[in-house]
């Protein structure tokens, strides 16, 4: 009699389990709005324009965070002085590794490069950390670690992927079918690990040089709007307007 | 079927071997949460198509789980089949069935956390399960003890029975908003304590926000059903209930004290994985007094005339 109580006591207490269902997803943020892709028989709308420009950084560059890497013997023994991970590249006043892109208006169909982006995983950590890629383009995700590591971005309007490489030379190669911007990507065996993926239907994207300068060509004359995301760094947009055969000046500043 | 004694020492170590190793496991499960290792192994059952990985990073973390979680199946596998040729009784049979169904379930939860990438009725179901399968080697551990088939049942003239059943059941309710909390990110929802955003009711415009102060006033209903049980338990006289009660009233301020480090340390792993296997204990020890008390006390009609009651005195038919 009193199993019958007993077992019936751990019954209705794992029926509250079963209200986890409407638990409701975790927090996402919507990624910001990517130019809408036009119809697929629309032609591809390209010009002469182009837009040049400097992201720049004012202020100090706060202290790098120092890695501990005794998690893995292996990133250990590839960094023996140690790692720190510095988001904030400076170089002659200029921000490097900013994504620049046209956020809006893009008419046109753009069809996406035959030839594959590389993500590597090299020395525990990913190059380039600003990866850019078209949708429908091949994102080729390689290990070139002598330890494992998983990718693992996670998308809100693609379809999250997570994947192991456990050895050196591994490669796969993934695509996204939707534009989204700054998917972060990380490696759950490496928490330090860090990049983003940003995915256009179009090509009117770039990431600036070390000494932050960028340029967009190919625009069809007209006004824009331009987004630079950092990742660390608030993100800001400006509005330009370019003109057939013209290179039109354009510069962002993100303070520390 | 040839049966043992009902008393059966060996499988009684073996149940409380298995209640220990469960304990330990909730632990280590939630450092997967706490290190944020849960998708470091992208594959399952294999782990990067291993059965033994390299144990680096986060891998150390999911893997040492899923080997911890293996040793818990194993010995309530042995325990059910152990308990299913020697036992006499069919409800224990059935409890040992139970407690096997519910691991080898749990861990098909495990590999769906996996698979599907941490969906979070997944992993509240999965955390939530964990303790329903630790209440039910509690009670294959008890039901295999000398005192239950040496006790005698006294009246319960105090309500202790209801009052266990009612702390464990909010004790439940709680570790299943807990985990709710946890597996959607709403941890640090209210960053600060013991006030939440300066108040002591906060603005609750942000779901996340809900469910960490829904869990927050959760812990007081806790305290205050566990001072409650322990208030009978100290009526009754009998420290068979006293100890336990207040073994039930002291994890439970740790357990708040602990959930306030979590929040105060920014979700620091080892208060805040403390936290969830004290959750685990705290359920453990009420469910453990709700069952010795229905166990070793009756209601007074059904006893006879000179059978002695909680609180000394002898009841009458």
């Amino acid at each position: 009699m009193i199993m019958r109580k007993a077992i019936a006591v751990t019954g209705l207490c794992a029926l509250p389990f079963v209200a986890s269902c409407g638990g409701g997803e975790a927090p996402t943020t919507e990624a910001p709005a990517a130019a809408p892709t036009a119809e697929a028989a629309a032609p591809a709308a390209t010009g002469t324009a182009s837009i040049t420009g400097k992201v720049s950084f004012e202020g100090t560059v706060p202290p790098g965070e120092k890695i501990k890497l005794n998690a893995d013997p292996k990133c250990a023994e590839m960094h023996k002085g140690g790692l720190e991970r510095q988001p904030i590249h400076v170089t002659d006043g200029g921000l490097g590794d900013v994504l620049v892109y046209v956020k809006s208006p893009v008419s046109g169909t753009f069809a996406a490069p035959a030839d594959a982006v590389t993500l590597d995983q090299k020395g525990c950590d990913y190059t380039p950390h600003m990866v850019t890629v078209r949708a429908g383009q091949g994102l080729k995700i390689r290990n070139s670690d002598d330890t494992l590591h998983n990718i693992h971005p996670r998308p809100t309007a693609n379809e999250e992927f997570n994947f192991g490489q456990a050895k050196q030379g591994m490669e796969k190669v993934r695509t996204f079918d939707k534009a989204e911007v700054m998917i972060p990507v990380g490696c759950d065996v490496h928490p330090w690990m860090r990049a983003y993926i940003s995915v256009f239907s179009h090509p009117f994207y770039t990431v600036t040089k070390e000494d932050g300068t960028f340029e967009i060509k190919g625009l069809p004359a007209g006004e824009y709007e331009i987004e630079a995301f950092h990742g660390k760094l608030k993100n800001q947009a400006q509005k330009v307007t370019v003109k057939d055969g013209e290179a039109a000046k354009l510069d962002f500043s993100f303070k520390g | 079927m040839q049966s043992e004694s009902p008393s059966a020492p060996w499988r009684h170590r073996l149940a409380v071997l298995t209640l220990l190793a469960t304990l330990a496991l909730i632990f280590i499960g939630g450092l997967v949460t706490s290190t944020g290792s849960g998708l470091s192994v992208p594959d399952w059952p294999l782990s990067y198509g291993m059965l033994m990985p390299p144990m680096v990073g986060g891998v150390f973390y999911e893997h040492g789980h899923r080997m911890a979680a293996s040793a818990v199946g194993f010995l309530t596998l042995v325990l059910a089949v152990w308990t299913a040729r020697r036992e006499p009784r069919r409800g224990v049979r059935r409890l040992a069935w139970a407690a096997l169904a519910a691991v080898v379930v749990q861990g098909l939860l495990g590999g769906a956390t996996v698979i599907f990438l941490l969906p979070t009725p997944v992993s509240v179901t999965h955390a939530c399960l964990a303790q329903t399968f630790f209440c039910l080697v509690i009670a294959l551990a008890y039901s295999t003890s000398p005192e239950w088939r040496e006790a005698s049942p006294v009246a319960d003239r105090v309500g202790l029975r209801g009052a266990a059943a009612f702390g464990t059941a909010v004790v439940f309710v709680q570790l299943l908003i807990g985990a709710l909390m946890r597996h959607t990110g709403a941890g640090l929802a209210i960053p600060d304590f013991p006030l939440a955003f300066g108040r002591l009711w906060p603005p609750l415009s942000d779901a996340g926000v809900v469910v960490h102060f829904v869990h927050r006033l959760g812990a007081v209903c806790v305290l205050g059903a566990i001072l409650h049980l322990a208030a009978r338990a100290w009526r009754s006289a009998d420290p068979r209930f006293g100890r336990p009660a207040n073994l039930a009233l002291a994890l439970t301020l740790i357990q708040i004290a602990l959930g306030a480090t979590a929040v105060l340390t920014q979700k620091s792993v080892v208060p805040t994985t403390a936290h969830v296997a004290t959750g685990a204990a705290v359920l453990g020890v009420c469910f453990f007094l709700t069952l010795r008390a229905f166990h070793l006390t009756a209601k007074s009609a059904r006893l006879a005339p000179a059978t002695p009651d909680l609180g000394g005195q002898a009841a009458h038919a």
